[in-house]
């Protein structure tokens, strides 16, 4: 159970997140409608209409019942969704729980699922969108996984790569009170990348205007690079020299997106790397052995994961696992060696377990080979051997 | 799995209080628009030109009260489960680890060529499970090349093992047949369980099939009298109770339904090891290793920062605890030193004593004085010269 402590953290917070932004905006949907009803109704009480006439007031009580019922309507609407935003968080934990299943079989698929979401997520990381929604939908996995949040964010970064800010600021916008409370600059250095845009064009005017607009009510430790704008102004679009240089250079976009990214991980609450690398890091360190690294191709096992080609290369950086306890197993059959499998001793000195050698010796007249260097001895020079 | 339910029992109390909240609006919204609408019915059905008399006047007052305080305690209500949401979030903080990646170094897969492996690895993983046109797309947006020649033994085995799962044995048996030799050098007997599966099916389908059955035994299973003498005993004895059903007989247990499914891990069983190839997906393998290790080494983290001595592990040589992945987890013999608790490396080789005790051999040089070693797990007493080194 302890995996899905440390693993699964994600899975979990980000639905509660959008169950929260969820429950923020049906709050501001209500309150809205509320306050439209309550000033109809107070108008309806003002002093100097007690006068008209019974049919005109009847008009204006039809305005009070239209303006409640869409009241009605709005908040039903919004707690529906709110409702829906829950039973994602619900579903995903049933389908944690899931996980206490010991049958061999439902713990199988269930890692399956879990590699399959790990992937997807990776995919989503990666930008191969394409093959993360195909993954998903061929898995059934699109509610467990938190693909429509990088589907947004796709949007945003494809608009970027455009050079276009419009997304980006209306994304922020949406986000607006959490970014305040994370301290993020996203909105600001869009708003400098726009002013840059207009002194690249050479619309100086409009970018003062910008300026004007935009950089009034940020706050006092972005002077500088006000400033650093402001003295954009004097300098031409083809500038060497540095600081202004650096602001017209195309790869402010790329860096753009880079904070996008980055931003959009930290409102989500995800972690700078995807569950999938972590996890993989964990394991080829704990199978990590010398021997898959030996000299000799002898050593190595074909069914070992970090015998394999790709992965022995991408486990070099990685630490090794750590024994301090023998662990032999018998490369004949793959049984570990302990008191029921003796481990043995051919005269060429490697060893093996007693009974696959006792198993060699039955098929092939009392004499065994040795797998590695296919020298023949009888069995009875096989030596047993005693290891701590 | 404390954790989870911790983290349902709040989901479940927002989802009841927002139910509640919902159903208590409609109801409310709805009687507020009921009283509303049959107002504004006695005021329409007045004449045009009637004034409100004090009375009315004082009713509509009243009920437009009763509107703006209707319409402000369902805004409170709402805005009253803003605690319970937060809530969840705080059980999911509490219950589940944020910072899951403190133990992992973000350089190791970062850079085109590691990643570019690492897409190659998912490849062959997809392949192996079967799944070709999610490999295709992801080898198309990653931009790898991928061989047709990686692909084409996952092919074949796929279908095969389709096949299987619907009870077909015709495409694997053609694959046994084609691949015999090498079969029968790694001492399989793949085919002869194979031949065993359709004998049965033939005699399962009760005496009208019998004359077929043995035809089929006498075509094939002769060949295997000798290696499987015993089995093909018990097959044709099946053909004595064959017209009282054999549920009943001693041979019951041949009908057994998990022999299909043995037949199924024998068949990629050995396929792979006749291709070369490991038995499950090497991801997948290290997946499961690295969710078993995970936990572990998140704790070791922990307490190490606790007592500040997050220095003595870099990350770079050997993990500081020891991680049980089980029995299926081990590829590789480790010996570790007894004596000295180290692993054994090339430099410092495993030594058999005479006496048949395994020590390494800085150990050995330790232990030895006056060119005399004393075993320290016996009585022993041996010239160093005479211990050996041996191979795991």
């Amino acid at each position: 159970m302890s995996d899905v402590k440390s693993l699964e953290y994600p899975t979990l917070k980000v639905p509660y997140e959008l169950l929260n932004k969820k429950f923020r905006l049906a709050q501001k949907v209500i309150d809205r409608e509320a306050s439209y009803v309550q000033t109809a109704a107070n108008e309806l009480v003002k002093d100097n209409k007690t006068s008209v006439p019974a049919g005109e007031m009847s008009i204006l009580l039809g305005g009070v019942v239209e303006k409640l019922q869409t009241l009605k309507r709005k908040a039903q609407e919004s707690i529906a969704e709110e409702l829906q935003a829950g039973m994602v968080c619900k579903r995903r934990l049933e389908h944690l729980k899931e996980h206490a299943n010991t049958a061999p079989s439902v713990v199988n698929q269930w890692r399956r699922q879990r590699l399959d979401r790990m992937l997807i997520e990776y995919f989503l990381r990666k930008g191969y969108y394409t093959t993360a929604t195909k993954l998903a939908d061929s898995s059934e996995l699109r509610d467990l996984t938190n693909i429509d949040v990088f589907m947004v964010s796709r949007e945003v970064e494809t608009s970027l790569a455009n050079h276009e800010t419009a997304r980006c600021v209306g994304w922020c916008y949406d986000n607006r009170s959490k970014l305040r409370k994370l301290g993020s600059t996203m909105e600001f250095n869009l708003r400098v990348q726009e002013f840059i845009e207009l002194v690249r064009q050479d619309r100086r005017l409009d970018a003062v205007k910008h300026a004007r607009k935009c950089f009034t009510n940020y706050d006092h430790y972005q002077l500088q690079e006000i400033q650093c704008c402001m003295g954009q102004l004097a300098f031409p679009a083809n500038t060497s020299l540095s600081p202004y240089k650096d602001l017209l250079d195309e790869k402010r976009w790329d860096r753009l997106i880079e904070q996008f990214r980055h931003e959009n991980y930290r409102l989500f609450q995800l972690a700078s790397q995807s569950v999938f690398t972590v996890a993989l890091q964990a394991g080829l360190s704990a199978l990590k052995t010398p021997q898959c690294y030996s000299a000799n191709k002898e050593g190595r096992n074909p069914n070992c994961p970090v015998c394999n080609e790709a992965l022995n290369e991408l486990a070099v950086p990685l630490p090794f696992a750590h024994c301090s306890q023998s662990r032999l197993v018998c490369s004949i059959s793959g049984k570990p060696l302990n008191e029921y499998n003796q481990p043995m001793m051919m005269p060429n000195g490697y060893v093996y377990g007693e009974q696959a050698l006792e198993k060699m010796a039955q098929e092939n007249n009392g004499t065994v080979i040795c797998p590695k260097t296919k020298e023949v001895f009888p069995y009875k020079k096989i030596e047993k051997v005693y290891v701590m | 799995m404390e954790a989870c339910n911790v983290v349902e029992r709040e989901v479940d109390k927002i989802l009841l209080k927002f139910g509640v909240v919902n159903e208590h609006a409609e109801t409310v919204l709805q009687d507020l628009i009921h009283h509303i609408e049959s107002l504004k019915k006695e005021f329409a059905e007045a004449p045009a030109n009637h004034e409100l008399t004090p009375g009315q006047v004082q009713i509509l007052k009243e009920a437009m009260k009763k509107v703006c305080e209707t319409v402000h305690r369902l805004t409170t209500e709402h805005r009253e489960l803003h605690g319970s949401v937060s809530k969840v979030g705080k059980a999911i903080d509490r219950n589940f680890t944020a910072d899951f990646a403190s133990t992992s170094r973000e350089d190791v897969f970062s850079g085109p060529e590691k990643s570019h492996l690492l897409n190659q690895v998912i490849c062959q993983h997809f392949y192996r499970h079967g799944m070709l046109d999610i490999a295709a797309e992801l080898a198309m947006e990653a931009g790898i090349k991928t061989d047709e020649g990686t692909k084409e033994p996952f092919t074949e085995l796929n279908y095969i093992l389709d096949c299987l799962k619907q009870r077909n044995l015709e495409p694997a048996l053609d694959w046994a047949k084609k691949h015999r030799e090498a079969l029968l050098a790694q001492n399989s007997s793949l085919e002869f369980k194979l031949h065993r599966l359709h004998f049965i099916r033939l005699i399962q389908q009760g005496p009208s099939k019998q004359t077929e059955a043995i035809t089929y035994a006498r075509q094939n299973l002769t060949q295997y009298v000798g290696r499987h003498g015993k089995e093909v005993q018990a097959l044709m004895g099946t053909l004595l109770y064959l017209p009282n059903g054999i549920q009943s007989s001693p041979y019951s247990h041949l009908l057994d339904p998990t022999l299909w499914l043995d037949i199924h891990d024998v068949f990629t069983r050995e396929a792979c090891t006749l291709f070369g190839l490991s038995v499950d997906s090497p991801l997948s393998v290290c997946i499961n290793a690295g969710c078993t290790a995970l936990p572990t080494l998140l704790n070791i983290k922990q307490v190490m920062q606790q007592r500040q001595v997050n220095t003595v592990w870099n990350g770079k040589d050997e993990l500081p605890i020891e991680i049980d992945l089980g029995k299926d987890g081990r590829y590789h013999s480790v010996f570790a030193c007894p004596i000295l608790r180290q692993q054994s490396t090339e430099n410092n080789p495993p030594m058999k004593l005479v006496c048949g005790h395994v020590i390494s051999r800085d150990a050995l040089n330790k232990l030895t004085n006056a060119n005399k070693l004393k075993c320290p797990y016996c009585p022993v007493e041996q010239n160093p010269e005479d211990a050996r080194l041996i191979y795991f």
